[in-house]
């Protein structure tokens, strides 16, 4: 049985979409199947080079993400638990980001499908644009695309003409 | 029996008719080529033909042996329609509960054949009430031109208008003198009520009395405005038009008219039923609309399903060249026609109960329909579809994106229908939580115009209870044409 993430509602193991709230179904198995995810190669290095009290403690406390949208007030809470995608939901093109920025109006504000995404080191975090069209501003710098840099409480994210306040808890 | 004569084009049925349905078409030829009913020599010698073939076919030993010496010469038929099946998933894994599996069905011509356009015989029924007056009457008059310079010389047209009466601008006639034609259409004038049965009726008059042997019999409505008292009538009419293989499409201009009446005038006759936002549009509707009725390949398309053990449908709907939900009736699913230019396509969900590892039978399916330009009736295909379920779940198979596209689509016209039911049982608020929902992912598939659409009347229904009767019938029409080709969306 699936439980949609919207609604609820229970369906059928293998059901694409809810059919109460149209929500798409399988976007949990299709993350985990993605070959691009190289942020859990980096958590596996980190745990082989420090020593084994210091990672397992580091690896094992929770950090929280919150992100809040400017234009729209919404706030986003997500675990960090693995890499967080940013972007927007494309059923079509099989794209499924973490924080979808389609109802803040990410469309029209220039946020591409795959924009960007932040990784955890330890208890680092660090923001990277994936290339999209209309790029990535941290703190009122043009970030290069594909190259990670460091992110803390406090920093502003521009993803096209989309502003988010950074909170790490 | 004679090898090189082919009994089945004589009778007019493909090679897969079934023994019911090569005595109808014998009978049927018989009654209009009995030696006392017809003095013609070639029309006897014809009969004979019939008889001799029917002798041979209608014995299941004799046909038999004609088949295994058809084909051991060499003369095989090739099928006229080409049927491709795809799983969203190939396996399976074996888990104590029901699993969801969905099947997508591509019917188009077979590549091999030639199409040839069959001759149409059309009526067009236009309203001319007052409300049509200015702008819309000369932009109608301007399409219905454009028909009559479109159609061929062998095609027959027919033009009834309509108000408080019908009159009967154009009786059915080849276009032999356009310019004479037209000027009738442009002496056309507006006044009066509303009242489609009278119009429907002197235009199914026309197409019976304008019908030939082979001809494509199709009634274009168009109309702005409600017509009273006569509704049952117009159904009744719908279904008459069917059981003579008419068809009647209708287009509604403007807010004012009654689009479930429309539509249901449309489902009964097989036709389909159109909203046309602005004057402007008319002529590439009726364009269109046409092109769509002389490239037609195939007609009367339909399906069997014998499901497997364990199998249940959950549900079936077509999706291309427009959505709408499959229901089992007598005879199968009904798809109406297959254009030569446009795929049918069919999603069908599945839901499969538990069973150990192995192959198991998903579906029989049979396929039927009459392919006219190569005189075949019941050209069948069959296929039958396993599914594999293995132990544990094997290899990452990503379900082809073409199902996932295809039920997106799907998923979003769904929820346009339990929008419009939360609606009849008075529940607004759910109503225009769906409608907001709907905007989004209307959005996600870059369909911006249709989301609009949906938040602004979710903010309406919000405010005051109602839909609007523009708004309601944008979503309608519009999520019923979603296309399977994704639109231009901005960003990257």
């Amino acid at each position: 049985m699936i439980k949609c993430p919207s609604c609820q509602k229970r369906h059928p193991a293998n059901t694409l979409f809810c059919d109460e709230c149209g929500a798409y179904l399988a976007a949990e198995e299709d993350k985990h199947t993605d070959p691009l995810a190289m942020g859990n190669v980096d958590w596996m290095e980190e745990t082989q080079q420090a020593s084994p009290g210091l990672s397992s403690l580091n690896a094992d406390r929770p950090l929280t993400l919150k992100l809040a949208v400017r234009d729209s007030g919404r706030i986003i809470e997500f675990p960090l638990t693995k890499e967080i995608s940013i972007g927007r939901l494309d059923a079509a093109s099989a794209t499924f980001p973490d924080v979808d920025l389609t109802v803040d109006g990410g469309l029209e504000k220039g946020v591409s499908r795959r924009h960007a995404r932040i990784t955890r080191q330890g208890m680092d975090l660090f923001i990277e644009d994936l290339g999209s069209v209309n790029g990535t501003v941290l703190n009122n710098k043009r970030l290069t695309p594909y190259s990670p840099h460091p992110l803390k409480t406090g920093d502003e994210i521009q993803v096209g003409r989309l502003m988010l306040r950074v909170s790490v808890a | 029996m004679k090898v090189k004569t082919d009994y089945y084009a004589i009778l007019g049925v493909s090679r897969s008719a079934t023994a019911q349905e090569v005595k109808s078409a014998h009978r049927a030829l018989v009654q209009s080529l009995h030696p006392d009913v017809v003095q013609d020599d070639t029309e006897v010698e014809q009969f004979h033909r019939v008889q001799e073939a029917y002798e041979i076919l209608s014995d299941p030993e004799k046909r038999a042996a004609y088949d295994r010496q058809q084909a051991e010469a060499g003369f095989t038929e090739e099928p006229a329609i080409s049927l491709q099946v795809t799983l969203s998933h190939h396996s399976l894994p074996c888990l104590n509960e029901d699993q969801a599996l969905y099947a997508l069905l591509e019917i188009t011509p077979s590549p091999n054949i030639e199409t040839r356009r069959l001759p149409l015989n059309l009526c067009l029924v236009l309203d001319r009430s007052t409300s049509m007056q200015g702008l819309r009457l000369q932009r109608v008059k301007e399409a219905t031109n454009y028909i009559i310079d479109y159609l061929d010389d062998e095609d027959t047209l027919s033009l009834v208008t309509f108000s408080d009466r019908a009159e009967v601008v154009l009786p059915g006639q080849c276009l032999v003198d356009r310019v004479r034609i037209k000027a009738q259409v442009s002496a056309i004038r507006s006044s009066g009520g509303t009242e489609i049965f009278q119009g429907l009726r002197a235009g199914l008059r026309e197409l019976e009395r304008a019908r030939g042997s082979n001809t494509v019999n199709h009634l274009i409505l168009l109309t702005d405005g409600q017509t009273y008292g006569d509704e049952d009538n117009c159904l009744l009419a719908a279904d008459r038009a069917s059981r003579h293989q008419v068809g009647i499409s209708t287009m509604g201009i403007g807010q004012d008219w009654n689009d479930k009446l429309l539509d249901e005038i449309a489902l009964r006759s097989g036709g389909t039923s159109a909203y046309i936002d602005s004057a402007a549009k008319v002529t590439s509707f009726f364009r269109d609309k046409i092109h769509s009725l002389v490239n037609v390949f195939a007609r009367e398309l339909r399906y069997t399903l014998r499901l497997g053990a364990g199998v249940r449908l959950k549900d079936s709907f077509r999706v291309s060249p427009y959505i709408a939900c499959l229901q089992e009736r007598e005879g199968g699913f009904y798809l109406g026609q297959l254009n030569a230019d446009a795929p049918t396509v069919v999603v069908m969900e599945f839901i499969i109960a538990p069973r150990p590892p192995g192959s198991h039978r998903l579906f029989h399916l049979e396929l039927v329909g009459d392919v006219p330009v190569l005189g075949r009736q019941h050209e069948r295909i069959k296929r039958e579809i396993d599914v594999r379920f293995a132990p544990t779940r094997e290899l990452e198979e990503t379900v082809p994106p073409r199902i996932v596209s295809a039920l997106g689509k799907l998923s979003i016209f769904k929820m346009q229908e339990k929008t419009m039911d939360d609606l009849e049982r008075g529940q607004v608020e759910q109503a225009s939580q769906r409608l907001e929902t709907m905007a989004t992912r209307l959005l996600n598939i870059g369909e911006l115009e249709l989301a609009k659409a949906a938040l602004l009347e979710a903010g309406r229904l919000s405010r005051t209870g109602h839909l609007s009767p523009e708004g309601r019938k944008k979503i309608r029409y519009g999520t019923r044409s979603l296309s399977l080709l994704p639109k231009e969306v901005r960003g990257d």
